[in-house]
């Protein structure tokens, strides 16, 4: 077990190293110039010039890498072309905002649609089943903007229940925090409800139709013990691999929702510098984000064996 | 080992009484409510603060580093200004109680007024002063005319200082009060005596509001708490002239990049302002009672079309004079800006509704579109086919329909257009290529200024005519430079006023570019009264909330 550890987390640094490097070719080699964003659309070809050589933004492109590279072996991941503020520090202002939607959304998506899918399969060609499943279509097909405009709409704007945008540390209050969350919460949930629920309701039924579960059923267990207890269980290891899918595909997804509700979290950190090209903040948080997928899937794999012992041998 | 605690039994009870229950629950609430208390009582209430949506993100502090707008409107609150200009665009004196001109015109002297402070406590000086204007003479294109002809800037005592030049120059106090970019504010000598092409790191001013940087989070909210230093002029508040009184606490740019969501915000009373409100989404706000939509900056934006000189087609002029005739004003501003009440064609070289607007040469303008004597012209300079490099910046609504629509235009008249899509960010890369069109170049790229910025033919740099030295495109005209160097040396407004028709009259037959239309946006108000609409700036003070 330990071994197979530390090869994972070898393979880690052997990612992102080659995240690294492609990230850097992709971002420079690509059309853009942050120098002539920072000088503004008055400023004279010779300004420009200026500003990057002052960046070092003329220097030949691997001493560029080098000198990145250098800094991030060293735990440093430069700052910021515009505001010259720390990468790390970027990150760091913007991680709770993005955690606490990524956290609360999981919670949220995980609690509704494990009760959802295990009711289906439950309940499977019922009425409730084929509303529960059309539910999750809608829901995976909806884009996440539109379902964020509609809940502004109807909870913010008419009926005034919850804030439109913008975000309160929890520092502020648990109160504040929550409220501000509520609605990109269920904006970014509901897709993942309905990938989550679709596939625990076909993993519930495939075991639901087990030879031990008839056995249950003819000595009379309740079926909420078999369903939570003898079926979810047995049913667990595909869903814990969506919702270890679901956590990685978040990272992509806070991006829309933090637009549309404004929220500073590293999602709009990223669109923003993209758009003005400043190259350490995208580098830094891409290298970041592949870290923290790798481990999320290493924490899947080791996942299984807990689950299901027949793995761990 | 320390000795055992003594147990009380109550404590120790696991039964829950109903007044048990109610003194948890209010220490719980008193618990996560505590954070919150604490910082009310640092944090200025919603009644005395402004929270505005400006036109983007605030991503350069230093206003001489950069000619962005936003950096301006920071800077406007943070530092004050030697002069500011009234609503006529006359200068009128701001930090100097009074200022002389020597007899030969050379010597300019200036005083300070008294209480002038920065916000760190210290007082405002003449050698910053001066140390102020050297930096921004080094980058403004103004500044840099001036610095050129300046014989010294000595320092008399701690409130009097000069501007000595060489010659008799005209406009000094004009270059001072100017409000576009950039704009000479004056910072402490310390940070003043940093290198131009440096960004500086301390944002300390003598402006009506200080930059709180703690509650700072970049790329979404800045913070601005007023001045407790800043000693107001008396007279009232005018454009930049004037006294900056602040009627609130706290001004809060907040950065919400998606349009439907700061509408949203504002109709629900969670902003004050939005600078400029998508227009599609305008009708949305027409029921909100405490929303009112006005045009601030009512001289607007000018949009242009600038063409590469260096390469053909646009190095011959009969090429570019089809430009002039093709483009069709009213279809591009109707595609970005629907109503009609917020746009109008422009025929003037500086901008409608300027100083220096006049109607010299201008038949081109009366006559278009015409697409037939644009083909003509196009004939005419021997135009071989080749394609036509068109960069079209996708993601900023007004510049993505011009190059569509100029683009159909363009074909018309006969050029084979390749348009090119990108963001902006990749456009103002490739517009510096100075390569022909097909090794990574471009013909034509469209963007925009301040009408403010268009009145002044020395300061633009897009209006200047010196070839490759000069701004993209890089337009080359001896006497339309020449022209530029006597309306700078003038001495009064009217021999200004005649040189700028001659510049015009020269600029419409050479084409320096063309333009596709002008525009006002409103913005919209919840609940604020005595906003000073003006261009370049949106001034917070005066404002009241409520």
């Amino acid at each position: 077990m330990l071994s197979y550890l530390v090869q994972r987390l070898a393979s880690t640094i052997l990612v992102m190293t080659l995240v690294g490097i492609f990230v850097f070719l992709l971002l420079h080699l690509s059309a853009g110039d942050p120098a002539a964003i920072i000088a503004g659309d008055y400023a004279t070809p010779q300004q420009i010039v200026a500003i990057r050589q002052r960046l070092g933004l003329d220097d030949p492109l691997l001493v560029q890498f080098g000198r990145w590279a250098l800094r991030v072996i060293q735990g440093d991941l430069g700052v910021s072309i515009f505001s010259s503020t720390p990468v790390s520090t970027l990150i760091l202002q913007r991680l709770e905002p993005t955690l606490s939607l990524a956290i609360l959304t999981m919670i949220f998506a995980v609690s509704i649609a494990v009760t959802l899918g295990v009711l289906a399969a439950w309940k499977a060609g019922r009425p409730v089943d084929r509303l529960l499943m059309g539910f999750s279509v809608l829901g995976f097909s909806m884009p996440t903007f539109v379902v964020g405009y509609c809940l502004i709409y109807v909870f913010a704007i008419e009926l005034r229940w919850l804030p439109v945008q913008g975000y309160r540390p929890i520092l502020d209050g648990i109160g504040p925090w929550f409220m501000h969350l509520v609605l990109p919460t269920v904006t970014l949930g509901l897709a993942y409800v309905a990938l989550i629920a679709r596939m625990t309701r076909a993993s519930m039924q495939e075991v639901l139709e087990e030879d031990y579960i008839r056995t249950a059923n003819a000595k009379g267990v309740s079926a909420r013990t078999m369903l939570m207890k003898h079926a979810l269980k047995n049913a667990g290891v595909p869903i814990i691999t969506v919702i270890g899918i679901g956590v990685a595909l978040l990272i992509g997804g806070v991006v829309i929702t933090e637009t549309v509700f404004n929220i500073p979290g590293i999602g709009r950190l990223v669109v923003d510098a993209i758009s003005k090209r400043d190259y350490p903040i995208i580098q830094g948080v891409i290298l970041v984000f592949s870290g923290v997928y790798v481990l999320i899937n290493l924490a899947v794999d080791l996942s299984y064996s807990l689950i299901d012992p027949r793995i761990r041998h | 080992m320390p000795a055992a605690l003594p147990i009380n039994e109550e404590e120790n009870d696991m039964t829950t009484t109903r007044r048990r229950f109610v003194q948890g629950g209010l220490a719980t609430g008193a618990i996560i409510s505590a954070p919150a208390t604490i910082r009310a009582q640092t944090t200025p209430s919603a009644a005395r603060t402004i929270r505005a949506v400006l036109h983007g993100d605030l991503r350069v502090f230093d206003p001489i580093w950069t000619t962005a707008n936003m950096t301006s409107y920071h800077s406007g609150m943070v530092y004050d200004m030697l002069f500011g200009v009234n609503d006529k665009y006359e200068p009128q004196p701001q930090m100097v109680s009074k200022w002389s001109l020597s007899d030969d015109r050379k010597t300019y002297t200036f005083e300070l007024r008294d209480g002038l402070r920065f916000s760190d406590g210290t007082p405002v000086t003449a050698r910053d002063c001066v140390a102020s204007i050297r930096r921004w003479g080094a980058r403004d294109g103004g500044g840099q005319h001036m610095m050129a002809r300046l014989a010294d800037t000595p320092v008399k005592d701690d409130k009097t200082f000069q501007i000595v030049m060489k010659e008799p120059y005209g406009l000094v106090v004009e270059w001072l009060a100017k409000a576009a970019t950039n704009v000479c504010y004056i910072m402490r000598e310390k940070e003043a005596g940093t290198d131009p092409n440096q960004q500086i790191s301390t944002i300390i001013g003598s402006g009506p509001f200080t930059f709180n940087e703690s509650a700072v989070v970049q790329g979404q909210r800045y913070v601005y708490d007023r001045n407790a230093n800043y000693v107001p002029r008396s007279e009232p508040a005018v454009m930049t002239s004037g006294g900056k009184v602040v009627n609130v606490d706290r001004v809060v740019f907040e950065n919400i990049a998606d349009e439907a969501t700061a509408i949203a915000a504002i109709r629900a009373g969670e902003i004050d302002m939005i600078e400029y409100p998508n227009v599609d989404l305008l009708d949305s706000l027409a029921g909100e009672k405490a929303i009112k939509l006005e045009v601030l900056n009512k001289q607007g934006q000018l949009g242009w079309a600038r063409v590469n000189w260096l390469h053909p087609p646009f190095n011959n002029i009969k090429a570019r004079q089809a430009m002039l005739h093709l483009i069709h004003p009213t279809e591009v501003m109707k595609a970005t800006f629907g109503d009609e009440k917020y746009f109008r064609g422009c025929s003037s070289l500086f901008g409608m509704g300027t100083p220096m607007e006049n109607d010299a040469n201008i038949d081109w303008f009366k006559g278009a579109p015409n697409i037939e004597k644009a083909k003509q012209l196009v004939k005419e300079s021997g135009y071989d086919g080749r394609p036509v490099v068109v960069l079209q910046a996708t993601n900023i609504a007004y510049m993505n329909n011009a190059a569509n629509l100029i683009a159909q235009w363009m074909r018309q008249a006969g050029f084979n257009v390749s348009l090119q899509a990108s963001d902006w960010g990749a456009v103002v890369t490739r517009r510096a290529v100075k390569a022909a069109p097909d090794q990574g170049g471009w013909n034509v790229f469209f963007t925009s200024g301040s009408v403010n910025a268009f009145g002044n033919p020395v300061s633009l740099s897009g209006h200047a005519a010196s070839g490759e030295k000069g701004w993209f495109g890089w337009p080359t005209n001896e006497l339309h430079e020449q022209l530029r160097d006597k309306w700078a040396g003038a001495q009064t407004d009217a021999e200004r006023k005649q040189i700028a028709r001659d510049i015009q009259q020269n600029a419409w037959d050479f084409v320096p570019h063309a333009y596709f239309g002008q525009w006002f946006q409103p913005a919209a108000l919840r609940n604020l009264t005595g906003l000073i609409g003006m261009p370049e700036l949106i001034p917070f003070w005066n404002v009241k909330k409520g």
